[in-house]
Formats: C-alpha cells, sequence, structure tokens
C-alpha cells in the first residue's frame, strides 16, 4: 500500500495510475506485489547471467603475454611488446643450401623456407616459382613438422606429387612420396602436409648399419634432405609440354607403374634444402 | 525503493523483449528459407545411399578376399570418402603393458582430388610420457623391410596419446629411383616401388625401452630420425597382419 501510495503520488497522473494499477492486480494485496518485485529482479539476475555469458569467452580470448605481468588485483594483463625473435643454428656451414633462409622467429620455434624452380617445364614455364615453407613448432617436442608448399605460374589445372628426395636432379636416389598439389586455372597452388620431414630418411630395415649425414650428425638411413615436384601424370605432361615421347617415371602412388611424367620443380641444389 | 521498482520493470521489461525478438528472427529464418527447411530430408536421401560408395564395396571385397587384413575396418562413408579403421597391438611392450591398446583411423577425402590422407592415431594403457615414433613398413613384424618415418606420438601420464597428421598413406611406398622396380597392391594394382602397407611405433630412445621393458641388454634401432645412428628402442605396438591393413 505504502509503495502504490508513493506511486500515486510522483505520477500525479489519473490515466497513468489507472493502468499501472490495473498492471499490478490486485493492488491492495502486498504480498503479492512483493512477489512481482521478486519476479523482476529473478528476470534482471537472468538477463545479466545472459550477458555475462555473452560476454565471457571474448573477453578471455587474449594473445599470450610476452611476460605476465600481474596487477595488484590479480588479473593478468595484455602484452604490451612483441616476442623476442632469434635466428636458430640450422645444420653447419657448407651443409647446407644457400638457397635457404633461416627465420628469426620467437623461441623455441624453427622456420625454413627456400624457392623451388623450374626444371622441365623451365623452356614453357619459365617465370613459374614455388616456395616451400617448413615449421617446426618446439624441435624438442614437436610430432611432425608442417610443410607448405606454394606455386606460381605453373601449368594450369595440373595435379602435381610432392617428394622429399635424396637428390635434388637425376637419378634423385632414394624418395618418400608426400602429398599432391593441385594448380587452380592462374597456375598457383598450395598444399599443407604434416609429417616428419627436417629428419625424414629412406631406410630398408634390414640394413641397419647403413648410415648418413643429417644436420644433426650422422644418422641412421638415407637422408632424404630435398624437395621436388613431378607431374602426376605422364600423358598431362606429354600434352602440357607438347612433347609426346616423354617417358613414364615412378614418381607417384598407385595404379600403374611409371605411370607418372617428368619433374617440373625442383629445389636445384646439391647441398641439403631439409 | 520507486527506482529499485523501475530497474525491476524495465529489466523484465528488456528480457522479455529480448526473447520475443530471438524467437522472431528464429521463426522469420526458418518460414524465409524453405531450402534450408529440406535440410534434414535431403542429408536422409544422400545417407540412403551410402551403400553405393564402390570404393568401400571395393575394399570390402578386398577383406573377404585375404587382400586385406580382417582386422581392418571400412567405414561406411558417403562417396568420395574412404575411412578405414584398424587396431595397433603391443609387440615388445606386451609383456609389461598387456592391456595397451591402439586405433589408427585413415581418411581420405576423393581418391583423385585429395592433396593428402588423414591419419589419427589413438592409444591407451602405454607406457606414460613416452615419445613413439610411427612409421609405415613394408612387413608388420621383423625384418620390417623399406620404412617411412611419418610422426611421433607422446603419451600423457595417464598412458594415452593422440596424434594426426596429413600425408599420402593409402598409396605409400619406398624406392630408390634408380632401381625402383614395382609391386602389387590390392587396391591400385601394379604400383611403382615397394608399397607400404602397414605401421608400427617404436620407442625414438632405446634408454626409454631399456628402462620401461626393464632389460639392459636392449639393441638399438633405425626407427628414429636424426644424429646419433641407432639410437631408438624396439618395436611397441604394431598391426601384427600379414596381409596389408591400407
Amino acid at each position: 500500500m505504502f509503495k502504490d501510495k508513493v506511486f500515486q503520488v510522483r505520477r500525479d497522473g489519473g490515466c497513468w495510475e489507472a493502468g499501472w494499477g490495473r498492471l499490478r492486480r490486485p493492488v491492495g494485496s502486498f504480498a503479492t506485489q512483493n512477489k512481482g518485485y521478486m519476479i523482476s529482479i529473478l528476470g534482471i539476475m537472468l538477463l545479466a547471467l545472459l550477458l555475462s555469458a555473452c560476454s565471457g569467452p571474448f573477453s578471455s580470448q587474449t594473445p599470450t603475454p610476452t611476460s605476465t605481468t600481474t596487477q595488484n588485483s590479480g588479473f593478468p594483463t595484455f602484452p604490451t611488446t612483441a616476442l623476442a625473435l632469434r635466428t636458430p643454428a640450422f645444420g653447419s656451414s657448407g651443409q647446407v643450401a644457400p638457397t635457404v633462409k633461416v627465420l628469426a622467429s620467437a623461441d623455441p620455434s624453427l622456420i625454413v623456407q627456400f624457392p623451388l624452380v623450374p626444371a622441365s617445364i623451365k623452356t614453357l614455364f619459365p617465370d613459374a616459382t614455388g616456395l616451400v615453407t617448413v615449421v617446426q613448432g618446439n624441435p624438442q617436442t614437436n610430432d611432425f613438422d608442417t610443410l607448405i608448399v606454394d606455386v606460381q605460374k605453373m601449368p594450369p589445372n595440373v595435379k602435381f606429387t610432392v617428394f622429399l628426395t635424396e637428390l635434388s636432379a637425376k637419378p634423385f636416389g632414394h624418395a618418400e612420396y608426400v602429398g599432391d598439389v593441385i594448380t587452380r586455372a592462374d597456375g598457383s597452388g598450395e598444399s599443407i602436409f604434416h609429417l616428419i620431414t627436417f629428419v625424414a630418411f629412406a631406410a630398408d630395415a634390414r640394413n641397419s648399419n647403413v648410415t648418413s649425414a643429417d644436420q644433426s650428425g650422422d644418422a641412421s638411413g638415407i637422408q632424404l634432405e630435398h624437395v621436388g615436384m613431378w607431374f602426376d601424370g605422364v600423358t598431362f605432361a606429354r600434352k602440357v609440354l607438347n612433347s609426346p615421347n616423354i617417358p613414364g617415371t615412378p614418381f607417384d602412388g598407385g595404379g600403374g607403374a611409371l605411370h607418372a611424367g617428368p619433374q617440373a620443380m625442383t629445389d636445384g641444389q646439391k647441398l641439403s634444402v631439409i | 525503493m520507486q527506482l529499485l521498482r523501475k530497474i525491476s520493470l524495465s529489466g523484465s521489461l528488456l528480457l522479455a523483449l529480448l526473447l520475443i525478438t530471438t524467437m522472431w528472427v528464429g521463426v522469420t529464418a526458418a518460414s524465409a528459407s524453405p531450402a534450408k527447411a529440406n535440410t534434414f530430408p535431403a542429408v536422409r536421401e544422400v545417407s540412403a545411399s551410402h551403400s553405393s560408395n564402390s570404393n568401400v564395396e571395393l575394399l570390402h571385397r578386398l577383406i573377404r578376399s585375404g587382400r586385406l587384413a580382417p582386422t581392418v575396418h571400412v567405414l561406411n562413408s558417403l562417396p568420395p570418402t574412404t575411412i578405414v579403421q584398424f587396431p595397433l597391438v603391443p609387440s615388445s611392450i606386451k609383456n609389461a603393458f598387456p592391456q595397451a591398446t591402439g586405433l589408427v583411423t585413415i581418411v581420405r577425402g576423393d581418391r583423385n582430388n585429395a592433396f593428402s590422407d588423414t591419419v589419427t592415431v589413438d592409444v591407451q594403457n602405454m607406457p606414460p610420457n613416452i615419445t613413439f615414433t610411427i612409421f609405415y613398413i613394408e612387413f608388420a613384424s621383423k625384418p620390417f623391410g623399406n620404412v617411412e618415418y611419418v610422426a611421433d606420438l607422446t603419451t600423457r601420464g595417464d598412458g594415452s596419446g593422440e596424434t594426426i597428421f596429413q600425408n599420402i598413406a593409402f598409396v605409400a611406398f619406398a624406392m630408390d629411383a634408380r632401381n625402383p622396380g614395382t609391386s602389387q597392391d590390392g587396391q591400385e594394382g601394379t604400383t611403382s616401388g615397394i608399397n607400404l602397407e602397414h605401421m608400427g611405433m617404436w620407442f625414438s630412445q632405446l634408454q626409454d625401452a631399456q628402462k620401461v621393458l626393464n632389460d639392459d641388454t636392449l639393441n638399438g634401432t633405425i626407427f628414429d630420425g636424426g644424429n646419433p645412428p641407432l639410437h631408438a628402442g624396439p618395436q611397441a605396438m604394431t598391426d601384427g597382419q600379414t596381409a596389408p591393413v591400407f
């Protein structure tokens, strides 16, 4: 009753008063009015919960701070500076090809990049380019490396295979088939693979005494330290290169021996690139 | 008190408005998009036709004829996908970890257009906090033959672990391009090189194996990359099959 009275005094208008009176019916019951307020407060609380739930995850998505500073209130602050970069060691002098760029990156990551250049397609696609990026998040603990192959100005709409090889040019030696790249209509293409790359090797376990030099020193098996791309099908290669007598090669998996075409792109180096 | 009452009423009205708006938007979106309304029947239609996945049928035939191991499950996936699963069982760790299990799942999107296959290896009840290497191999057990190092898996404190990698799996092969040779593949016919159709896991460090298996006489193996040679331990898990598993 008291609340209603105050309301009437402040509103001072018959229509408004009557209207609100109807909304709050039965006006005369204090207990019922109280219940109404409780429901209203409950509604506000629900709304507040809803709003806090919506805003919660966004506020927690903060980048990892370079150094976590804590305010007096105990809440972590946002980073204000970039991570420090360093250029990690990758192989020794005279062991890694001069085309290999080791990027300055944040510890503990290792990122190397090197180009691919046209091989059999050089005459018809002299501007073809390739860039290989190999990323190791943490060389001590990663499960595999990420190998990214980007190409431009290649023969359009053609499927190429990607191999890790012992040698960058003929006879190529031991090889490991890792994936495919299918070029778009403009001759560009990209593929991303997740597999062991930096310490890839070929081995026949029956001859376990075979070793070779890796960036880390002597290692088991024969190191696969080059990257090349091949025409997935010799038929396509003959058509693209306008040469009907190109022989098939083993550089693709699956049915039909020697159904792949010639090498299209190579790192072209004698020293290792991975 | 008057202020409190105002806030209460405003809050309630706002909440009601929010709910009504949400419901209205939902109803409007559903009625304005008949195509979306038909999504469920369309999915059911496609699902009903999954038995027409020719590659799944081929793989089932290979299992029946013994050209694919009986432990391989070929999932009834929609075309053009191929999904196979097979178990790994303990080898050198069998006595110490008889309950160790492994499950391999290989997914290929489209044989002709996929850049690579996606391989998931899940293990349970393995030696905890140990790094294992994963290899595609010519034979499931000794002498293993030609091999390809594909990834690592480090177990957690409870002996479980998972790793997912993307590379060529279904048609993986080893070769020396100077003399590639050929081999027979159940799915593909005659192929270049030597097919790698088995999978195994090895202790990446001999010392780990000697400690876990309590055996100082174990010898080093080639089954890890990097320096020094023969620093890996024995095979821990194998598919254990004579016929190919992928």
